[in-house]
């Protein structure tokens, strides 16, 4: 900064110098400008030098905030393109006062097992997104886990959706590919969001934590003063509760729901979901449980918000509850029990309620009830995994969790669970969920 | 026939339902300044409806239902942008806004687009905060960036709503003279408050600082979006002992728990200014919500506190 002022200074000195000479009487006072001038002017840069220095000691300790010189790196104008990138790191440990975990009177997937016990990381994810053009946005996360001693990439979501740019009637949708699908409040969101460290019940035992099968979807918000929004879909049938799909065109869904405020501070949306699969061979229970024929589950969901002073930053209370009903008719099988196909045509049903309260930003407190209804028991599956011996199977939950930033929760969980009769296991989790990279939008 | 002509009654009575006859343009605003300022240029030709309330942090709010309704119908949007409304807008204009209201359409006008943004950071490490790559967005703070804002606003409501761009036009002008005259009034008076030195809750000051030429010796926040920590708070308590504090400054939004301790430990007056206006406010809010301010400002910058 100093050099160049003091260049052009000189500059400007010499030049004063040159166009006066032709007046010879006035040199002397001339002379004796400049000098006054070069005593202003060092001052002056004596004064912009210290001032430098103060800036430069400045720029020191707050150099978040300065400007980068422009040669810090090479520019690579191609990674303007890059989509968002944002990871999910997981992690938790564990400790279970029962040795084994069985849900009663229902095939369970694998993904729907209580979690490791000791210390353990969960999914971590990794989401890339991105406009694709005008018309379409695109979306891949992929989790890896750990299965069986191995290291495993499952790609949860890779869809493409239609933006409103496509000439679509305003508010309607289509999403394709692979995607967390519109079914209750739950299976939509990724599991880093959710409130507590396990899923429901519900989840594990009919969705195998969530559906998210390939498929394409169609929704569209109607043009109603309040929200409103029915859609439905087409999968392929090869995620559980569907399974073994042989037509590639094994299940489909419908769904509506509505939503609104009541008031500044307090929001709800409530919904009905159906979900009809074709299940060629939903295999369960570690391989040994299959069950082939059609199976249809119904779902309703309920969520409520309210923010005590209007800023849920500030504190809010959530209540969540969810409802499934299902309908199974074919046959079940037991490898392990050796009980061959049994004729099977039966329902069942399942829910949870949850409440979360936010007391202070930085801290929450939770409460969680899940229960599942078993159906009855054919006489040729007394004695396998499908046999609830009448014990229907439930957990009760409480949480608190920290929050230290948007981008990192820590939590601790307590679960009793009695999913068999007799069966008490006392669970403690602690958790921690931290994303780095793009600001991801949650929804409602 | 009768049938016929019963269908037709209802799918014409559906539509007058949809859209009014006379319907007034319709502006989907983020913040309520947003919804304030577009009621100045807009008048009675639009109807603007805001987002986000004054007790709310517009940062933290979710994509509830009723914004994906209200988004679904609005014709244009009128927000802060620069990451403000990051955390639910993207999810609005995905999932029901019209084509209109896509980024780089006349109908999606992002205030931080068009005024001179500060603190736009070079080094971006989450280590340092909530902080926005694009740099503050709290622009409106700054009375004279609502003079660019309402004439870019006009001039795009021209084109969205072309029969009315002479009324557009001839309210702004009118806006803006009014404004012109409040600004000098306000800038006179802020000769006094020059240097005036503050402590604020987050960095949602940075444009009232730079406008008033205020300064800002601290925040209570340890980093942008990071709760005040006591190990912090007793560093403030120090500083504030040093050199002298005329204010502790917050939203309504901000808790007051940080800055009602700091300031029964050191008697600065801890001060709940406006920042923004009413969520339904009529025309005349946006002054109102400047003279507010600076009143607040004048009368704690000439009170001598017990600390000192």
């Amino acid at each position: 900064m100093i050099r160049p002022i003091f260049g052009q200074l000189s500059a400007v000195v010499a030049m004063t110098w040159l166009v006066s000479p032709a007046f010879a009487q006035d040199t002397q006072a001339i002379r004796k400008e400049i000098e006054a001038l070069k005593q202003t002017y060092e001052t002056r840069i004596s004064e912009l030098e210290s001032r430098l220095k103060d800036v430069e000691e400045k720029k020191k300790a707050h150099s978040a905030e300065t400007p980068a010189p422009a040669s810090s790196g090479r520019s690579v104008f191609g990674n303007s393109f890059n989509p968002s990138i944002g990871v999910v790191l997981n992690g938790k440990a564990s400790s279970f006062s029962r040795g084994t975990s069985e849900i009663a009177g229902f095939g369970v997937g694998e993904e729907g097992e209580r979690g490791k016990e000791g210390l353990a990381i969960d999914e971590s994810e990794l989401n890339f997104s991105a406009n694709v053009d005008d018309k379409f946005y695109g979306s891949l996360t992929a989790a890896i886990v750990r299965e069986g001693g191995e290291d495993k990439i499952e790609l949860e979501e890779a869809y493409i959706q239609t933006l409103p740019g496509t000439g679509l009637p305003t508010g309607s949708r289509i999403k394709a590919g692979r995607a967390f699908w519109t079914l209750g409040y739950l299976n939509e969101h990724h599991a880093h969001a959710d409130d507590f460290a396990d899923r429901p019940l519900p989840y594990r035992v009919y969705l195998n934590k969530a559906f998210n099968d390939d498929g394409i979807q169609l929704s569209y918000v109607l043009p109603t003063g309040f929200y409103s929004e029915i859609g439905g879909g087409a999968f392929r049938g090869d995620d559980f509760p569907a399974g073994g799909s042989v037509s590639g065109l094994g299940a489909w869904s419908a769904f509506a729901r509505i939503g609104g405020d009541i008031g500044n501070s307090q929001s709800w949306r409530v919904g009905g979901y159906v979900l009809g699969s074709d299940a060629n061979g939903r295999i369960s229970n570690e391989d040994m449980v299959t069950f082939i024929g059609q199976s249809r589950l119904y779902a309703a969901d309920l969520r409520y918000t309210w923010a005590p002073t209007g800023n849920p930053k500030q504190s809010e209370v959530i209540l969540q509850g969810e409802y499934f009903h299902r309908d199974d008719d074919g046959t079940y099988e037991d490898a392990d029990a050796g009980t061959g196909p049994v004729a099977f045509d039966d329902d069942s049903s399942g829910w949870y309620i949850q409440g979360v309260y936010k007391f202070a930003p930085i801290w929450r407190v939770g409460a969680r009830y899940a229960r599942m209804s078993t159906p009855g028991t054919p006489a040729g599956l007394v004695g396998s995994a499908l046999d609830s011996g009448g014990h229907d199977p439930d957990t009760i939950s409480v949480m608190g969790d920290w929050t230290n930033s948007e981008f990192g929760r820590i939590r601790l969980q307590y679960n009793r669970e009695e999913l068999s009769s007799g069966a008490d296991d006392n669970q403690l989790l602690l958790q921690y969920i931290m994303s780095i990279g793009a600001h991801g939008a949650h929804a409602y | 026939m009768a049938r016929k002509s019963s269908l037709i009654a209802m799918v014409l009575l559906g539509m007058a339902f949809a859209s009014p006859a006379f319907a007034k343009i319709r502006i989907f605003a983020c913040e309520p300044e947003w919804a304030a300022l577009a009621r100045e240029v807009g008048g009675n030709r639009v109807e603007a409806f805001s987002a986000t309330h004054k007790q709310q942090d517009p940062h933290h709010i979710r994509a509830k239902p009723s914004l994906i309704a209200s988004m679904r119908h609005a014709d244009l949007l009128f927000c802060s942008g620069a990451g403000l409304e990051v955390g639910w807008l993207p999810i609005l204009l995905r999932q029901a806004a019209p084509a209109d209201l896509q980024p780089g359409q006349p109908g999606h006008f992002m205030a931080a687009d068009y005024v001179s943004v500060l603190e736009k950071p070079a080094i971006v490490d989450r280590s340092l905060g909530d902080i926005h790559p694009e740099g503050n967005p709290h622009v409106h703070l700054d009375a004279r960036n609502i003079v660019p804002l309402a004439q870019e606003l006009s001039r795009r409501l021209a084109i969205v709503d072309p029969p009315n761009a002479q009324v557009y036009a001839e309210q702004t002008d009118a806006f803006v003279r009014r404004w012109s005259h409040k600004l000098a009034g306000w800038e006179a008076r802020a000769a006094k408050l020059e240097g005036m030195p503050l402590i604020v809750h987050h960095k949602s000051w940075a444009y009232l600082v730079h406008w008033l030429g205020l300064k800002q010796v601290a925040t209570l926040e340890p980093r942008p979006g990071i709760q005040p920590t006591p190990g912090h708070l007793n560093e403030l308590l120090k500083i504030s002992r040093t050199q002298p504090v005329k204010a502790i400054l917050r939203t309504p939004y901000d808790p007051s728990e940080a800055s009602g301790w700091l300031s029964s430990k050191t008697g600065i007056p801890a001060i709940t200014l406006p920042y923004t206006v009413e969520k339904g406010a009529a025309t005349g809010a946006l002054q109102a919500l400047f003279e507010e301010t600076i009143a607040l400002l004048e009368k704690a910058n000439k009170a001598d506190h017990a600390g000192q």
